[in-house]
């Protein structure tokens, strides 16, 4: 059951939520790509556009980015 | 560690004796694994050999898919990246089930209102609270809607929910956006625009 403090969640989730999104999938075999542009320091997002959205809705996807980034960043 | 391009570190981890190849890059997984995981909580540094162990293998077994758009290093980094989260996600909810999920928010109440609202304020909130579990209950499949509750609103690891479904993560992602794109229509047709649900909860 949806509780009161569901909705704003919900609703913000929705008004995200586009027509064209790509999976987990996609986004993971492009993701070594993307934090290289990113590092590179580039603004991934407008090369990448696709990725970045999904790393926006994706908490799981953005934690692999996350640490991918700094691994990187520090090794 | 020597540099190594793409096709150096390809060539090197094919051929039979790859032990310094190997070392190298196990070497820079587990630098990379505390470095990108340090944060994260979970027992990251006990475990971390264990991880690039781990993604050792499934680098080694995979090569053939490396496209080479990145740094060689950089790709392998992000299998070990995944193998680690993975198995922390795993850990930490591995008390949770869905089932206790659902009927613990079942048992609970939908919530306190704010009670500085005036009465009209309140009724159009329940108005809205209304329309959106008809949305919910009407538009979705049990499973669309177990998936909404557990990912979305009690933000579960997509991948965690996915194990407890018997699906995978790239699968569960793909219902999880057919189940957002049918509420967003149903929401459109019906007249209730986002906007005006966030004024009216006040968050806009």
């Amino acid at each position: 059951m949806l509780k009161r403090g569901d909705v704003v969640k919900l609703v913000r989730v929705l008004a995200e939520t586009r027509e064209t999104e790509i999976g987990c999938d996609e986004c993971f075999e492009q993701l070594d790509s993307f934090a290289e542009v990113e590092l590179s320091g580039l603004e991934a997002r407008s090369v990448m556009p696709l990725v970045g959205d999904h790393l926006d809705r994706c908490a799981d996807c953005h934690s692999t980015f996350e640490a991918l980034r700094t691994a990187v960043h520090s090794t | 560690m020597r540099e190594r391009t793409n096709e150096q570190w390809l060539a090197d981890l094919r051929r039979p004796n790859s032990d310094e190849a190997l070392a190298a890059l196990y070497d820079l997984l587990v630098r990379g694994l505390r470095a990108g995981l340090g944060s994260y909580g979970g027992g990251v540094d006990a475990n971390a050999e264990d991880f690039a162990q781990e993604s050792l293998i499934k680098i080694t077994g995979n090569l053939d898919s490396f496209r080479g758009e990145s740094l060689f290093t950089t790709w392998a980094q992000k299998i070990a990246m995944n193998v680690a989260l993975t198995e922390l996600k795993r850990r930490r909810w591995r008390d949770v089930s869905l089932q206790e999920l659902f009927a613990r928010r079942e048992a609970a109440n939908p919530g306190p209102a704010d009670t500085q609202l005036t009465p009209e304020q309140l009724a159009l909130q329940n108005t809205v609270l209304q329309e959106l579990r008809c949305m919910v209950d009407e538009e979705l499949t049990d499973r669309q809607r177990e998936a909404v509750i557990a990912v979305l609103l009690e933000e579960m690891p997509i991948s965690e929910v996915a194990r407890r479904m018997g699906t995978n993560q790239n699968a569960l992602y793909k219902l999880l956006h057919d189940a957002r794109k049918k509420l967003k229509r149903r929401m459109e047709a019906t007249g209730i625009s986002s906007k005006e649900v966030l004024a009216v909860f006040d968050e806009g």
